[in-house]
């Protein structure tokens, strides 16, 4: 369906014509054969073999996780590679990533919402999921990176008989409330919206089982105008909450860096440059699920191939800010006339860590200036590949930035090198594991898309003549 | 361990008396409100609950005993009250060389060791080897019972079994004792000699022999060519302008090296006066080089000739020289000789009896003899040079002892041997086969601290008392007698070589205590002995007891018939291969400290080299043999050969390798088994300090070296860019560009105008700070031990080290300049600089680490959760985080050598120097009491106070006055990395140095 048929040219097919607004649904005549596909992944006795694999192997992964964890916590910090002077490594790398990822999700629910870009309905569910899971991956870090596992809520203001508050002035302070704020306001916005359609599945549910599970999940959802006006406002409301978030978060996380006096570290750029590269890995993520889930689950005519280009040409602005970012700080660095900043950054391109750093460049700024031409934006295979590799870019930015500063700094008697341990390594898999467990269950019991606003931009929904019909 | 055994038992014994009518009449009477509970059959239990949980922390406190006995205080010692601290004086015998030491104990358990300050050669100060002496006290690998080899193996006995056996070969023996002989170390102890000398008297046929594998004979054997005696020189660095060290250490490889080391350090200091100057000349690169202005790197072999040379150059004209003298010189002279040989002479010609010329332990016998003519024709004898008797001085050297002896074995002439201490099983000339020999005897009985691998070839092994839980006396370097007294009971029932020689003698084991009382009634004299012994243990020394400096003068003729046929070969190329030169460990001594961890885990000053020994090789022959560093190769010499790990050492001389004895223990202990190579085993009777014909091969193998820095080794990129900071870190001037800019330190960096964002922080009380001088600083490291003793730090082991894991809360960095041949060394030592605006305190989430009024930065180490992010911030990295729980292998009895003023780190948290806070507050308590503020002096942390030149110095910066306060005012002063605007209240003084070729400073003070 999304084929075009190869005589004509790609003006001519109506959802691709650029100077017409194309259909944002393909293929859906009337607003229950949407509920249908939609539920359809849900109300199968049996989801396909495939399903079944994948989270076995997540499964699997997430032992892996728990498995690391515990050896962690037992025998100590000595288990991964950080040492002095790397007094980070993995984990915090693992946390910014995966923290960056869950950045999509939000932008997509909440600004694109609030800028009214209607296509983000069949895609702002799966993204926001994705979200939150990345943040519960990332969320998993910085709690086992400490040396007393046992005493890391001391990091959140508990009233205790010591009177005893956390220290205001760190950074990492201003991470807890940014991250978990970031994933409340999230997780809120992402089950608010989620209502209308658990009562669809609901209404739908043949089991008693199920009929008890969404019947509470959907909070007494009828369907009302009152509720749908009380909806709708309360919607609007998280999404102007979310917004500033989609922003503070990742510049919090940033101050991590940007607040010490690490050269390297200690530069302003960090918070724009953080915030890009959150939305550039965020979006690459979303593609990289939705690519293979449109597919598997046969919602091809939902999530179209417009979609999806949308969001390349975002990878593509934003991998480009990245870029700048790279450039900017190697001028600064130079142009700072700061000899121990300036090393920092030749120490990147051309030091211990070299390989790393290119291999950076090529995937971050190199490999998204495929984005600028349309038949990669609109090739599966290659846009999965350019999205991976740009979440490998992303990931060996925050191990540059993290690791390249902190092994030569200020005296060269303390330099070292860093190298992570196996268990480092297995710990990262297994924050995969976690993440595509939770996102197999997701498909498998939640609506996968916003089957409520799919209906809103739907032709149907707009009582116009089909001859004027836009979408 | 049978110390937690006896808590356990302490537990079931409780139990054993729950129903017991006894207990309860016990408990009422101490517990009379607790009497209804315990009467009441349902509270009971609780009641019991209750006491076996404080019970059980009375057995916990039992566990710190060796000897399960609490007293009461009803029967506390006089004068002694619990908890605190007390310092007794004794001093620690090393190669027959003591060093006066102050001993704090608490409780009864020796803790920490310092210089003691009375004595004459340490003055206070102490090398890293006496800083660790608790740590081998405590080591639980130590020998605990005596054992008899059975078949195979060692089987245990107990005291009485080796008596009546050692009694019984007595009385076998009978008569003259012929068949008996007996080994011992190098001892200067007067008890010892008065022992040795009544066994002889028993048993006149009694062969006594003396090996100390790290031998200092050749001095012996030089003075014995040219001043007609084995007599002992001593150098008195203080009034030297010039000094010329041939292949010698002055400054740590010495037995006087502390003293050394304080007077050398404080003709250093600019500001007070002249400056002298050190020429090294030197094979492999020491500390002593390091401090030299002048540093040239030459083989062994060539270090010889140019002695040689200076010789013919300050001996001169050679016609009036006897013949055979004037002949070898003329020689020598007729080489292509060094211009720096000529200027060297000059130089000391200027400086007529204000020069020193002295040569090493490794030198032949024929350069010492030169040395001492040189000396005494440039006036310097008895005004920088002097001489005494050397102890024992009718012994033959060492390394014939042991040959004879294995002789002696071998030819049937000694059947019984007795081995006070020593391992010559490892450390023997490795063509004695010490080993085969001691195979031939009928009886052995080896005394050892440890079961190594000479008590494995006894027959008999008895435990050796520590000397920090025995009686002795020994002499320092210059002859003062110290006491040795014991600070705690034998943990292990072992004896001291004096009684065992009483045991030998007698019959019967005499206690050490009235041995050495006796031996000081000769020495102390009979009128008012008792007062004199008093004050001699207080003291730590007697007084008086100095060896009387004599009036020797060299006789050119003696010297000219040794030398007259004496050629050393001048260049490697003339020798077929390359020399090796076989040094002592300089952490380890002769491998008797292998298995102490403080020891195996410092770095090396030079190598900042951590556990392991190398083969330490210059660049050029590195290059040449296909050698490189972390990677083993093949030494051999004849048909001897070792594989050991290689290390490319900048300034190491061409053509020459260098090796560390001591390591590469097989039966040692759990520290020490397996760690480095055994290069004994290359060293052979007349190649003692120096095999030529050595042929070395890569063999290609990865051998990771744990070596705390890393220069040399990075990549050019950081290399360039650590020479490039280096000026501006570690700031140095020549004196004359010193007399030229006196304030060149603040030309060495630029450093912004730094302004105040906000108002300052006032400190109105106390402002500690601290002051090292880079100038006096030798790198000798003794203050890394002392913090690690003084602070509870743990050992991590090699590979934490390689993983940058090491915990030393000060370390001394040490940094290279100018060509990899011929480099330039300058160390720093770096703690924690307690910056006033501490960076590391503002990035903790929890507050842990924070500011104390007087400006020190804390460590809450309860609070810590472990983010490690404060040392990410720390500009200088002196922060160190416990990886593992680091005190999970700590027994019960290695706990013992804890500083209870010191909290012992758990895993997770981050720790760093204190500036010695509980020494602060001992202070305090003590100036609150005294109703006065804390004086100048008061507190010395603990790397201060090892400190042999006394480079660091630390106080309040708000008394004007106080030594650190004006440290922090000199014209030198500098705070590193001071753009950053921390604010560190540790400031360095910068290095200077003396070359002769002082070309004073450009304009603007030497940029950087």
């Amino acid at each position: 369906m999304t084929t075009p048929p190869p005589q004509r040219a790609y003006y001519q097919v109506p959802d691709q014509d650029p100077s017409r607004r194309a259909r944002l649904v393909l293929g859906y005549d009337d607003f229950s054969s949407v509920n249908d596909a939609v539920a359809r992944i849900v109300e199968r006795p049996r989801p396909g073999a495939g399903w079944y694999v994948g989270f076995a192997v997540s499964s699997a992964l997430l032992l892996v996780l728990g498995a690391m964890v515990t050896y962690l916590v037992t025998t100590g910090v000595g288990v991964w590679g950080v040492n002095q002077p790397s007094g980070w490594g993995f984990a915090i790398i693992n946390f910014v990533w995966w923290v960056g990822i869950g950045h999509a999700g939000t932008l997509i629910s909440a600004i694109l919402f609030l800028f009214r870009q209607q296509w983000r309905t069949s895609i702002n569910r799966a993204a926001e999921a994705m979200t939150i899971f990345a943040v519960i991956c990332a969320g998993v870090f910085p709690g086992i990176h400490v040396g007393r596992v046992w005493f890391a809520y001391w990091m959140f203001p508990l009233p205790n008989q010591m009177a005893m508050w956390p220290q205001f002035r760190s950074p990492l302070l201003w991470d807890v409330f940014a991250v978990s704020t970031y994933f409340l306001v999230s997780a809120m916005f992402w089950y608010m919206g989620m209502i209308p359609d658990l009562a669809m599945l609901r209404d739908r549910a043949r089991t008693r089982g199920r009929q008890i599970a969404y019947g509470l999940l959907s909070l007494g959802w009828v369907g009302s105008s009152r509720q749908w006006h009380r909806y709708e406002v309360a919607y609007l409301l998280l999404a102007a909450l979310a917004t500033p978030l989609v922003l503070s978060v990742h510049s919090v996380v940033s101050f991590d860096f940007a607040v010490s006096q690490l050269p390297g570290w200690h530069t302003t750029i960090l918070p724009p440059y953080f915030v890009a590269g959150a939305i550039f890995s965020g979006f690459a993520m979303v593609v990289t699920l939705l690519v293979p889930a449109r597919q598997f689950f046969g919602l091809k005519e939902l999530i179209t191939v417009r979609h999806l280009e949308n969001m390349c040409k975002i990878i593509l602005a934003t991998g480009s800010m990245v870029g700048y970012s790279y450039a900017i700080e190697f001028f600064i660095s130079w142009y700072s006339g700061n000899l121990t900043e300036a090393f920092v950054f030749v120490n990147r391109a051309f030091g211990p860590y070299s390989a790393a750093y290119w291999l950076m460049v090529t995937c971050n700024v190199v490999v998204p200036q495929l984005f600028w031409f349309r038949i990669c934006r609109r090739n599966m295979l290659v846009m999965l590949l350019v999205c991976m590799l740009v979440n490998v870019g992303m990931w060996l930015e925050r191990f540059v930035i993290v690791v390249t500063s902190l092994h030569r700094d200020f005296l060269p008697s303390s330099w070292g090198m860093y190298y992570p341990t196996w268990v480092d390594i297995l710990t990262y898999l297994g924050s995969f594991g976690l993440f595509f467990f939770l996102f197999m269950l997701f498909c498998r019991y939640a609506p996968f898309i916003a089957v409520a606003e799919i209906k809103t931009v739907m032709p149907l929904a707009h009582a116009h003549p089909p001859e004027e019909s836009h979408g | 361990m049978s110390e937690r055994g006896s808590g356990e038992r302490y537990w079931r014994s409780l139990e054993d008396l729950g129903d017991d009518p006894r207990f309860a009449e016990i408990a009422a009477r101490e517990f009379p409100s607790l009497l209804p509970e315990l009467a009441d059959p349902r509270t009971r239990r609780t009641f019991l609950k209750l006491m076996g949980a404080s019970m059980a922390l009375a057995g916990l406190t039992a566990c710190r005993w060796p000897e399960e006995r609490i007293l009461p205080f009803a029967k506390r010692p006089e004068g002694r009250v619990p908890g605190t601290p007390e310092r007794y004086a004794t001093a620690m015998e090393l190669g027959g060389v003591a060093r006066g030491l102050l001993v704090t104990s608490y409780d009864g358990r020796p803790i920490k060791i310092e210089g003691n300050p009375d004595h004459p050669g340490s003055a206070g100060a102490t090398d890293s080897i006496a800083q660790a002496a608790i740590l081998e006290l405590f080591d639980p690998d130590r020998s605990r019972h005596p054992s008899q080899r059975v078949g195979g193996a060692h089987e245990r006995r107990e005291r009485a079994d080796y008596e009546s056996h050692i009694k019984g070969r007595i009385a076998a023996l009978a008569g003259r004792g012929r068949g008996l002989a007996v080994l011992g170390e190098a001892s200067s102890s007067p008890s010892l000699a008065r022992m040795q000398g009544r066994l002889l008297r028993r048993f006149p046929a009694l062969r006594w022999y003396e090996y100390e594998p790290v031998t200092r004979d050749n001095e012996r054997l030089g003075a014995d060519i040219a001043l007609g005696a084995p007599l002992r020189t001593h150098l008195d660095l203080s009034s030297a302008d010039v000094i010329v060290a041939f292949d010698a250490d002055l400054l740590t490889g010495h037995p006087d090296a502390l003293r050394h080391a304080r007077e050398f350090a404080a003709r250093r200091r600019a500001d007070d006066g002249a400056m002298n100057r050190l020429h090294a000349v030197e094979s492999a690169f020491s500390v002593t080089g390091a401090m030299a202005d002048h540093r040239h790197a030459a083989s062994s072999a060539a270090v010889a000739a140019f002695a040689g040379q200076l010789a013919a150059f300050v001996l001169g004209p050679l016609g009036e020289l006897p013949r055979g003298l004037a002949q070898a010189l003329a020689r020598t002279e007729g080489r292509a000789t060094a211009p720096f040989v000529e200027e060297l002479a000059d130089e000391l010609r200027a400086h007529r009896g204000r020069g020193v010329v002295v040569a090493g332990p490794g030198q032949p016998p024929e350069v010492h003899a030169l040395v001492h003519l040189m000396n005494d024709r440039l006036g310097n004898v008895n005004r920088t040079v002097h001489y005494t008797e050397d102890p024992g001085p009718t012994r033959p050297s060492h390394e014939a002892a042991i040959g004879e002896l294995a002789e002696a074995i071998r030819s049937g002439e000694v059947e019984t041997l007795v081995i006070l201490g020593g391992n010559p099983v490892f450390d023997a000339p490795a063509d004695v086969d010490f080993a085969g020999a001691l195979g031939r005897l009928a009886d052995s009985v080896h005394l050892s601290l440890y079961r190594n691998e000479t008590s494995n070839a006894c027959a008999w092994h008895v435990p050796r008392a520590h000397f920090l839980e025995t009686w002795g006396d020994a002499r320092a370097w210059d002859g003062t007698i110290s006491i040795v007294q014991p600070l705690i009971e034998p943990l292990w029932g072992g004896v001291s070589p004096i009684e065992l020689l009483s045991l030998l003698g007698d019959g019967e084991p005499a206690p050490g205590h009235d041995l050495v009382r006796e031996t000081a009634r000769g020495y102390l004299g009979r009128g008012g002995f008792e007062s004199a012994w008093a004050s001699a243990l207080h003291d730590g020394l007697v007084e008086g007891s100095r060896l009387p400096r004599l009036p020797a003068r060299p006789d050119p003729s003696r010297v000219a018939r040794r030398v007259a046929d004496w050629w050393p070969p001048v260049t490697p190329s003339e020798t077929a291969g390359l020399e090796i030169v076989f040094l002592p460990d300089p952490k380890l001594h002769d491998g008797r400290f292998a298995n102490n961890g403080w020891l195996q885990e410092l770095p090396e000053p030079m190598t900042k080299m951590a556990w392991d020994n190398a083969l330490l090789v210059g660049k050029a022959t590195a290059d040449e043999h296909g050698l490189r560093s972390h990677e083993t190769a093949v030494v051999s010499v004849g048909e001897r050969e070792i594989e050991a790990p290689v290390f490319v050492m900048p300034g190491q001389a061409d053509g020459s390798l260098a090796i560390w004895l001591g390591q590469g223990r097989s039966v040692c202990g759990r520290v020490g088994d397996g760690v480095g190579a055994d290069a004994y085993r290359l060293r052979t009777s007349g190649a003692m300090h120096r095999a030529v014909g050595a042929s070395v091969r890569p063999t290609g193998k990865r051998h990771e070296l744990a070596t705390t820095q890393d220069h040399f080794a990075i990549d050019l990129l950081g290399l360039e860019e650590t020479q490039r900071r280096r000026p501006e870190l570690l700031r140095e001037a020549t004196l004359g560009e010193y007399r030229e800019h006196p304030d060149f330190v603040r030309h060495r960096a630029h450093t912004p105008e730094l302004h105040e964002l906000w108002k300052p922080v006032e400190y109105d009380g106390y402002k500690w700070g601290m002051s090292i001088d880079l100038t006096a600083c030798t790198g000798c490291s003794a203050c890394v031990v002392a913090c690690q003793a003084e602070n509870n730090i743990p050992v991590v082991g090699k590979v934490e080290v390689i993983k940058g894991r090491e915990m030393h809360w000060i370390r001394v960095d040490r940094y290279f300049k100018g060509e990899p041949d011929a480099p330039e060394v300058a160390f720093q030592p770096v703690t924690c600089h307690h910056c006033e605006n501490a960076p590391c305190e503002q990035v903790c989430p929890v507050a842990a680490t924070l500011h104390s009024e007087e400006g020190l930065n804390q460590m809450v180490y309860n609070r810590c959760i472990g983010t490690r992010y404060c040392s990410n911030n720390c500009p200088y990295k002196v922060r160190r985080f416990n990886f593992w729980n680091n005190q999970k292998a700590t027994t019960d009895l290695e706990a013992l050598r804890h500083n209870p003023e010191v909290t012992v780190r758990s895993r997770g948290v981050m720790e760093k120097c204190s500036y010695c806070v509980q020494r602060i507050e001992a202070a305090r308590t003590l100036a609150k009491r005294e109703d006065r503020r804390i004086a100048d002096g008061d507190v010395t942390p603990a790397c201060a106070q090892a400190c042999p030149t006394q480079a660091i110095v630390f106080g309040d910066l708000n008394d004007r006055g106080s030594r650190v306060a004006r440290a922090h005012a000199s014209q030198r002063s500098y705070a590193m990395l001071e753009e950053l605007k921390v604010k560190p209240r540790t400031r360095y003084l910068a290095k200077l140095r003396n070359p002769a070729t002082d070309g004073g400073g450009d304009e603007h003070g030497g940029h950087a």
